[in-house]
């Protein structure tokens, strides 16, 4: 019998499948333990391996898996999963030019993957890293569909432009134009690093891959939809018609003025703006893929379409994108590989007046309760730019279209072992219309938005970039220790553009149907129509050197020469430098073997990027505007535009950056910290104050750009997360991550102080830009309480010199210097739009078929200003105001209402709030069809889940949005009424064949 | 070896490639083509210096501010507006409390040098190449110059000069010059114009010799220069083409423009819309949106901001039967009864408007924000303000108060449709029954404020203080930026 056993062979067969994505495995390798003998799965995961003896033992092994070993004890099929090993399937992030194990990285990335972005979801990808990772601020200038996100890496050091540098698959883009369903991995190059990008880095690098196909695998075909319906996060508490005429009434009384309202019984509620423009409104996104790969090559195919209407005016407030997408990568020799990838992206958007005096939600808040729907303000009551913001919408026509195809096509050739060759184009074209049409209207006297003539202004532009890289990457080890990548190329960049503008006059029957220059037939005496084109190229040479020794000690340098042709030819170019260093001192022999620590390592970096900002500064180019009038019409003539600096070059900033990353318990605990610091040298001070004699104040002139200024930010950021599968059926993960970001200006040639942003009409500007500040700070006058009577008045210093003298109820301003006058001298630091602290905190888990996910985000200490209540005598007012000053004792911070002249409407910290806020960004609730289920259904994945985005937001502050901000460096912060993010029920579906 | 070779045939590959990317290098970058022209290698052809020109009269616009302050500033008008907090810059002033804090007066300064840098920037070409006419051109440039250099040395004193366009630096560099100096490029600009330009422009709107005859006049007049004043104003009255207008209110209408009575006014239009970012960028009349009745509705007039406001002082100072008087002043209460028109209080109101510069009603084309896109031209040298500076000169400068009365009784028996109100004075009185004239004549058209300083009547004004107030401050910036150049004007 054992005779009989041991020499029986028999013929084996079985299928191999993917633990986690329960996929068939093609191209598994099998082999009888201890011999040669073996084979390898088909397409379809099967396999059959002839002439077995019983009792040896299979070995399944596959890249990026456990080896599975099994002993055969009869012919019956052996079918086996094959489990993801942590270990091997390393994370690699993208460093430029080249990519790294995670675990051997010696600068700062943050890392966002796919399935970040599959839980969150975002309608732009910018999303995805707002609260999942350190460091990196995310914020919206508006809630509306298909407004675009500023992205800050640690802070604010350019007073000029902070926005990160955009890398897909290796040519400059950018996030709105990618499908986030196509994003693969997200890195984020927070450090020197980033120097390997020269002159365009100093902001920080965001390096985006998109999805391929693996090779040997099946097709895989996915499906993902959600849908739902949106409303605002909030809406203001204002005052109905019957508070607001006793409000009105106090304030006319209070400066010896007739009542406006002397019968106040009838008035009721009155309109509540808001609930006339907010509304609730469906949004929803479809995309598919289908992805897969055989022995040489791999192939990706994706599609996606959003829609997505406003809470505001659904029909004027829209976004529709669709994008399409091809990867594919072919192996043309053993030694050649091809890869090209196309994404076409189209998009369309409405829109109307958002976050400027007399806009939509502006209005809603400061139009009359008294006015009936379709009231005008006909004789001019509340102010020339405060109008009825339904007709508002409704006079708004307007149109966006846009298109482009991007991608690259890139030539690898490996030359031996280790030796790379790489040669890639990458481009990006996109065009746009734009089409907007002015109707005849008339919302009252004064009012500056009336409109006597109607016009339709239609313009097209064009944006074009390629890069056209070469290098190098070799990559070896040297006696089993000494381990060396090198990195050498070249990259020649050119962004290349142009615009065209025109204006119809006179559109037929006043109507949007008609609304195209071909059919306004008005002439205009003025110019009615303008182009630009602008040409901007780079030539780059690049090197790095990486080194490590025996997996433990790493150091490595980069250099970067950069030529722009943004500036004079005799100062364009300029050097980047920088180092790194780790020692990952759990490889060391005591850290080696213990089972606590797993990863230990500690890593540094430092260096200089630039900051490519200012185009064509060093000369004055002729785009003065020049009109005047002879014989009765406009003519124009020639005038120098801005003010020449010859010697403007770039910014540079020297980055200092010390981390540490831990590993415990086999990696379920992981935490990565880092402390940085940021010298941002040679800022380019736009518009650097110069002596009026220059004549830099022509129209169309301005003042020169002058590299004056440094800034310091510093801070520090962790990351920390547990994950843990408590037992087969039952996993969760939780990740939090701090950052701490505090800047400060360290200088500016000539004490200037450049200001910026806008409170209220014909006030001085409050943002500015001051040594030993940060930048962007609000400046103003300080309150101390109101006066509650005529001796306390008499006992404080005149506030005459503001404009008016002060009476009991107005705000006492401190005498900031001392001078025993109050006056604009006694002005100070009010607060800072920039969040000192972020935090995100994300958490998930799994229970059988059910997974619960919760992603939060907060910014804590930072300020806004309240700038959308009109100063204006008969505007509407917060339900703040309801606990004004009315006597002695009544209110000690609410000052009182006079329609006389009064201080009280000047900037000061009444205006300033702080915007601190925490937001639940997403919770979501999910249920996946078991592996029985879907193998019998011959699927793969089918979940249903339900989410809402946004569902709360904890904050003081009272306007619509803390979270929202221009993204202005000086002028950032101000809320004239932010158009609020929406809130989303969805309800939603993946499908995988 | 054979890898040896890979590298090297690899590494000349790329050398290659790299240099065919870059084309031979940066040479890539000097590819560049758009936007040749700059502002060196500019003024070409005729055309450039034409553009060029046009360009150095735009600023003239921006006198708008000049206007209106030189009549808030006098004790003609009220600042006005909607709140003691409305335009602080322009109240202060009003109240003659300003201080080199003032970004309203730093926009004279900077825009009026904004002018200069223009008309230098031809001049500073005026070589390069030749064409026939190009005299007038550089005529008009030198012109404005003195246009704007005589605004700038009204309002601020000593200033810095340069016949070439500032650069940066010399706000450390070139000291501000004595008065007499800015006046003396003022008339060598002047005198080259009247040289070369003839009594009548190419264009209208265009500077012509009048215009050029009447700013060296009134030049002489600021120096108390009065024999050559009178003699310049006396070949221009005896020369030019010039004549008063009969019917006095027909003047500051829009059918009015550039009438025989126009010796030079700043041109303004409403066909390009403007805002309050630029205001110097309107090619509309700022000052005119200023000035309107707040919250106006009714015939004739259209709405602004009420500043600017006459006081009932200037409004007495018509005589009875002075048909200029309901020309000058709306009297709102009044026309409002008359006409049921309807209109908002602002601040400091007292029921009275500038009505020569009040905005009209518009046509349907009118670009917008129209409060700042009046199109009302400033009617800048009035041939009746040639009249009265002839006589002032005659008389003061004790040279013929005949030739003095007869000019002064041209413009006073136009005023009253009657020669019955002709003055007969001499000496003092006639000095001040000039001084009266040309308050009424040239009430709300900007030169109240420097006819009194200019005259030593400055203390009229209301908190008006001798030996400080007859210059303005220079901006606090302009001292700062000087770093010890330039040492601000006495008294601030």
């Amino acid at each position: 019998m054992s005779c009989n056993a041991l020499g029986q062979n028999m013929t084996i067969s079985g299928n191999v499948k993917d633990n986690g994505t329960n996929q068939p495995l093609p191209g598994v390798n099998i082999i009888i333990k201890n011999t040669s003998k073996g084979t390898t799965t088909d397409f379809d995961g099967n396999y059959s391996l002839n002439d077995v003896p019983v009792n040896s033992v299979l070995v399944f092994s596959y890249v990026g898996f456990v080896n599975q070993e099994i002993t055969v004890k009869n012919g019956s099929p052996i079918n086996v999963v094959l489990l993801e090993d942590s270990q091997a399937l390393d994370e690699v992030v993208l460093i430029g030019y080249g990519t790294q194990k995670k675990k051997d990285v010696t600068g700062a990335v943050s890392l966002v993957s796919s399935e970040t972005i599959q839980d969150l979801k975002p309608v732009d990808a910018a999303l995805a890293l707002q609260g999942t990772s350190s460091g990196v601020t995310v914020n919206s200038s508006s809630g509306s569909p298909g407004a675009s996100f500023n992205i800050l890496i640690r802070g604010i050091s350019s007073n000029g432009n902070n926005a990160p540098l955009f890398i897909v698959d290796g040519y400059e883009g950018s996030f709105n134009s990618i499908n986030p369903n196509d994003i693969e991995s997200i890195s984020v190059l927070k450090d020197a690093q980033a120097s390997i990008y020269g002159i365009k880095g100093a902001n920080g690098v965001v390096l985006i891959q998109t999805k391929s196909g693996k090779k040997n695998s099946k097709p895989k075909f996915s499906y993902d939809v959600y849908t739902g319906i949106q409303e605002t996060t909030r809406k203001l508490p204002y005052l109905d018609a019957t508070e607001y005429a006793i409000l009105i009434n106090e304030s006319y009384a209070n400066n010896g003025q007739a009542l406006p309202y002397p019968n106040i019984s009838e008035l009721g509620t009155g309109t509540d703006w808001q609930d006339e423009v907010f509304d609730t409104a469906p949004m929803t996104n479809h995309n598919v893929s289908l992805s897969g790969g055989s022995e040489n090559m791999t192939y990706y195919f994706g599609a996606g379409r959003l829609e997505q209407d406003g809470i505001i005016a659904r029909d004027k407030s829209n976004f529709e994108r669709n994008n399409i997408k091809i990867t594919l990568a072919v192996d043309v020799s053993k030694k050649i590989k091809f890869t090209t990838n196309a994404n076409y992206f189209s998009n369309s958007r409405k829109g109307f007046s958002e976050n400027t005096l007399g806009s939509v939600l502006f209005n809603a808040l400061n139009y009359s309760p008294l006015f009936d729907i379709n009231e005008e303000d006909v004789n001019g009551l509340l102010g020339n730019e405060v109008i009825n913001p339904v007709s508002q919408i409704r006079n708004t026509f307007n149109a966006y279209t846009g298109s482009g195809l991007e991608g690259n096509f890139q030539l690898e050739y490996k030359v031996f072992e280790g030796f790379t060759a790489t040669s890639r184009v990458g481009y990006k074209t996109y065009k746009d219309n734009n089409k907007s049409f002015s109707p005849i209207v008339n919302y009252g006297v004064g009012k500056v938005f009336n409109n006597a003539r109607s016009r339709v202004d239609q313009s097209k532009t064009a944006f074009n970039t390629y890069t056209w890289e070469t290098f190098l990457n070799y990559n070896k080890t040297f006696a089993e220790m000494h381990h060396v990548t090198a990195t050498i190329g070249t990259s020649a960049q050119r962004n290349w553009g142009d615009g065209l503008y025109a204006t119809g006059f006179d559109v037929p029957n006043n109507s949007w149907e008609f609304a195209d220059i071909s059919l306004a037939n008005g002439l205009s005496d003025a110019k009615s129509n303008s182009s630009y084109v602008f040409d901007n190229r780079l030539t780059s040479y690049f090197g790095r050197l990486q080194y490590d020794f025996m997996g433990k000690y790493f150091i490595s340098g980069i250099v970067r020469r950069d030529a722009a042709s943004d500036f004079s030819p005799d100062n364009r170019v300029d050097y980047f430098k920088s180092a790194t260093a780790g020692w990952k001192v759990s490889d060391e022999e005591f850290l080696e073997d213990s089972d606590v620590i797993n990863l230990l390592k500690f890593r540094g970096s430092y260096g200089t990027i630039g900051n490519n900002v200012g185009a064509d500064l060093y000369r004055a180019l002729l785009s003065g505007e020049a009109t005047y009038v002879f014989d009765g019409q406009l003519v124009s003539g020639v005038a120098t535009g801005v003010f020449p600096n010859p010697k403007a070059q770039w910014e540079t900033a020297e980055k200092l950056d010390i981390g540490l990353d831990l590993g415990l318990f086999n990696d379920k605990l992981e935490l990565t910290a880092d402390y940085f610091r940021e010298d941002r040298n040679d800022l380019l001070i736009t518009g650097l104050p110069v002596s009026g004699i220059l004549g830099t104040s022509a129209p169309g002139s301005g003042n020169p750009t002058v590299n004056a200024g440094t800034t310091r930010s510093k801070g520090f950021e962790f990351l920390i997360s547990y994950k843990d599968d408590l037992s087969d059926n039952f996993s969760f993960g939780i990740a939090y991550n701090f950052t701490n970001v505090k800047g400060e200006v360290l200088s500016i040639n000539g004490d200037a102080i450049p200001q910026g942003g806008a409170f209220s009409v014909g006030q001085q500007a409050p943002s500015r830009m001051e040594v030993g500040q940060p930048i962007g700070y609000f400046y103003g006058l300080q309150t101390d309480g109101i006066f509650q009577n005529q001796a306390e008045v008499d006992a404080h210093p005149s506030q005459a010199a503001l404009g008016a003298p002060a009476a009991p109820g107005d705000f006492r301003f401190k005498d900031i210097n001392n001078d025993g006058v109050i006056n604009f001298d006694d002005r100070t630091n009010l607060g800072n739009p920039q969040a000192e602290y972020l935090m995100g905190l994300n958490l998930n888990f799994k229970y059988r078929n059910f997974d619960f996910l919760t992603y939060m985000y907060a910014e804590i200490g930072k300020e806004m200003i309240r700038n959308y209540e009109r100063s204006q005598p008969n505007v509407n007012r917060s339900t703040i105001y309801l606990d004004r000053w009315t006597g002695e004792g009544t209110s000690n911070t609410v000052p009182r209402v006079t329609t006389g002249a009064t201080t009280n409407k000047l900037f000061s910290d009444f205006y300033v709030e702080d915007a601190s806020f925490l937001r639940i960004q997403n919770i979501q609730l999910g249920y996946s069809l078991s592996t029985q289920t879907l193998d019998k259904i011959g699927m793969s994945k089918v979940r249903l889940y339900v989410t809402v985005n946004n569902p709360f937001t904890l904050t003081k502050y009272m306007g619509y949005d803390p979270a929202a901000t221009s993204g202005a460096a000086i002028g950032g912060g101000i809320d004239y009424g932010f158009y609020p993010i929406s809130r989303q029920y969805l309800l939603g579906l993946n499908l995988s064949l | 070896m054979k890898r040896y070779l890979k590298i090297i045939a690899t590494l000349s590959m790329l050398m290659i490639v790299g240099i065919s990317t870059n084309s031979c290098g940066d040479d890539y970058l000097e590819d560049v083509s758009t936007y040749n022209i700059d502002s060196e290698n500019y003024f070409n052809s005729e055309d450039d210096y034409y553009n060029a020109l046009v360009a150095a009269y735009d600023l003239l616009q921006a006198s708008y501010v000049n206007v209106i302050l030189g009549e808030i500033a006098s004790d003609n008008t009220l600042c006005g507006g909607e709140s003691a907090n409305d335009v602080v810059g322009w109240q202060q002033i009003d109240d003659m409390i300003h201080t080199p804090v003032n970004s309203n007066l730093r926009d004279v300064w900077n825009w009026m040098y904004a002018g200069v840098n223009r008309a230098n920037y031809i001049l500073e070409f005026q070589d390069k190449i030749d064409f026939e006419g190009k005299n007038i051109i550089l005529g008009e440039a030198h012109f404005l110059r003195a246009y704007y250099n005589f605004e700038l040395v009204k309002w601020f004193g000593p200033i810095p000069l340069k016949e070439t366009r500032f650069q940066l630096g010399d706000e450390t560099t070139i000291p501000r010059s004595p008065i007499e100096d800015v006046y003396a490029l003022i008339e060598s600009d002047l005198m080259y114009a009247v040289d070369n330009l003839s009594y009548t422009a190419p264009q209208t709107g265009r500077a012509t010799k009048g215009s050029a005859q009447a700013l060296l006049g009134k030049a002489y007049l600021y120096q108390n220069k009065f024999s050559q004043a009178a003699n310049v104003l006396e070949n221009l009255i005896n020369n030019g083409p010039y004549d008063l207008v009969q019917d006095y209110n027909t003047i500051f209408e829009f059918a009015g423009e550039n009438g025989i009575e126009s010796v030079f006014e700043v041109q303004y239009t409403d066909v390009e819309g403007a805002g309050f970012g630029c205001l110097q960028c309107s090619e509309g009349n700022v000052a005119v949106g200023f000035s309107g009745v707040r919250g106006y509705s009714g015939p004739l007039f259209t709405p602004g901001f009420s500043f600017n406001v006459p006081v009932q002082e200037v409004v007495d100072e018509f005589e009875p039967g002075d048909l200029r008087k309901d020309v000058a002043i709306l009297d709102i209460v009044a026309w409002s009864e008359e006409t049921g028109a309807q209109y908002l209080t602002g601040y400091e109101h007292t029921g009275y408007f500038n009505r020569k510069y009040l905005p009209r009603v518009r046509s349907a084309e009118a670009a917008g924000d129209l409060n700042l896109t009046n199109p009302n031209n400033y009617r800048a040298i009035r041939f009746a303000d040639v009249l009265l500076m002839a006589a002032e000169a005659y008389n003061r400068g004790g040279i013929d108060d005949n030739k003095a009365k007869l000019y002064l009784n041209r413009v006073r028996t136009r005023a009253f449709g009657n020669t019955s109100n002709n003055v007969t004075s001499t000496g003092s009185a006639l000095t001040d029954a000039i001084y009266h004239e040309r308050r009424v004549e040239l009430v709300g058209e900007g030169h109240r404020f420097f006819d009194l300083v200019r005259t030593g009547r400055g203390t009229e004004i209301d908190g008006f203080t001798a030996n400080k107030n007859e210059l303005f401050p220079i901006p606090i910036e302009e001292i700062q930026f000087s770093a010890g150049n330039w040492t601000q004007n006495p008294g601030y």
